[in-house]
């Protein structure tokens, strides 16, 4: 087969949204998250935010994938899914609807890492991103993940460091239901932290060996610091947040840079890459420019669509994983522990 | 019956809870920076796993493997209700004679197996944390 004209269907379900997309050639022609606009224009029900039943948005979001792409199922030359790591209920919908698309295709089957995914979503095609050269450092900071892996090649990656409780965009929302905020609660910290002055409290930063992080005992001092003040002001969360979210702010990119500083130190690696949701934080893109400057860092963040949980990156993979002819056979099963 | 315990105890804790619960399925009960997911990292390396405990807040559930069986770590806070619980499967975690340790557990309170043990914790003003474990 020529190496010229491959589409690949990408399927996402490891947590809470359906995800299809359609790339060709290393481009994404479609990259849908199934939400209530999908519903509308299938006139299905609409379920409650957080409870979609992927088993009732895969076929119309693979349908919109489809229909977006403007290509038909007939025209794929394989099917990508998410194995794992995620929720294994959410698992098994994606894995059983490749495989038995691919069976009835009769086309190949590609299993994918989620947290690959994450990382190589920086090779999509994508006019204005720059692709990363090997080998280079990816942070992947998101409401569930926060690691560095060192890649030295589109398969070859290594963990080094992570966290060893919450993820940092846990601290994010957390510190955000402690102040009263909606969930999540990082865009909102972001936006206030703009207008606050980030020295105004000091939280102490864990003492974390090597790469690992920790933002379980940040999330319990910002606790403790805003009940205290509470106590002795009532109002002191509304006349202070935007010094307060400043605060937290910048404790929380200092963690993120010290352990990147000290990542690209042992590694002798200055190109880093950033994925997961929290990447969109302005603060952090801002002290990642800063870096450039400073440590003479080559910064790279995907394109907003292909950071948080989508399809597209899963559609990457297949790709990536296409040229390879890595194929999965029909007994691959859904693993809820994949690692890297 | 009760613990008193500071964080430097806490192996001590685990140990010792262990010896006093009766099932495999801990419900664990307390406000937000009380120390519940740090206390779910010394119970799953005193149960024997080397795994890396961490929240599961977004995950809604981490498994981490001992030489027999595995451990389900929960974290049903952003879980909405039951129907959310039964859509990602959550009787076949709870009724595979695995571990099932679960923070924020009042949304599965009726689909519980038959025996389980209750864990609260509250903090006191001296920052020592109260145990209560309860068979039931």
């Amino acid at each position: 087969m020529s190496s010229q004209n491959i589409y690949i269907l990408g399927i996402e379900s490891s947590c809470d949204d359906t995800a299809a997309s359609v790339i060709y050639n290393g481009k994404i022609l479609s990259n849908i998250v199934a939400s209530q606009k999908i519903h509308e224009e299938f006139g299905g029900v609409v379920p409650e935010l957080a409870s979609r039943a992927h088993q009732q948005n895969i076929v119309p979001v693979v349908h919109q994938a489809l229909a977006k792409a403007n290509i038909t199922k007939e025209q794929l030359n394989a099917i990508a899914f998410t194995r794992g790591p995620g929720l294994m209920g959410s698992l098994l919908v994606g894995t059983s609807f490749a495989k038995s698309l691919a069976y009835g295709l009769n086309i190949p089957l590609i299993d994918v890492n989620h947290i690959q995914g994450h990382i190589l979503a920086h090779f999509i095609d994508e006019e204005g991103f720059e692709k990363p050269p090997f080998p280079f450092l990816a942070m992947t900071i998101s409401g569930g993940h926060t690691q560095i892996v060192r890649v030295d090649n589109h398969f070859d990656m290594t963990v080094i460091g992570e966290t060893i409780d919450d993820a940092v965009g846990e601290a994010y929302d957390k510190s955000g239901k402690i102040l009263g905020l909606g969930y999540p609660a990082g865009p909102e910290i972001d936006k206030r932290a703009q207008h606050g002055n980030p020295k105004a409290y000091k939280f102490t930063k864990p003492k974390v060996d090597g790469l690992n992080f920790s933002f379980s005992g940040l999330k319990t001092a910002i606790l403790y610091f805003i009940q205290r003040e509470v106590k002795a002001n009532p109002n002191f969360i509304e006349e202070n947040l935007n010094n307060i979210c400043a605060s937290i702010q910048y404790t929380i990119i200092g963690i993120l840079i010290d352990k990147l500083k000290l990542a690209t130190k042992q590694t002798n690696i200055k190109h880093i890459a950033i994925g997961g949701g929290v990447s969109a934080n302005s603060g952090i893109r801002q002290a990642l420019k800063n870096g450039e400057q400073k440590f003479g860092w080559t910064t790279y963040v995907p394109k907003f669509e292909f950071t948080t949980d989508n399809a597209a990156m899963i559609a990457i993979v297949g790709y990536l994983k296409f040229l390879d002819e890595d194929f999965a056979s029909q007994d691959v099963m859904a693993s809820a522990r994949l690692k890297i | 019956m009760e613990i008193v315990y500071t964080l430097n105890d806490l192996k001590a804790v685990a140990k010792q809870l262990i010896e006093n619960i009766r099932s495999k399925t801990l419900l664990l009960y307390g406000d937000m920076g009380v120390g519940k997911t740090t206390l779910v990292k010394a119970i799953v390396e005193e149960l024997g796993s080397i795994d890396n405990v961490s929240s599961p807040s977004f995950s809604i559930v981490n498994e981490y493997k001992t030489v027999d069986y595995l451990i389900y770590h929960f974290d049903l806070y952003r879980i909405n209700g039951i129907e959310e619980a039964y859509n990602f499967g959550i009787e076949e975690y709870l009724y595979s004679n695995n571990w099932s340790i679960i923070e924020w557990p009042d949304i599965a309170k009726d689909i519980l197996p038959k025996h389980f043990d209750k864990i609260e914790l509250s903090i006191n003003d001296d920052n020592t944390r109260t145990l209560h474990i309860n068979n039931i």
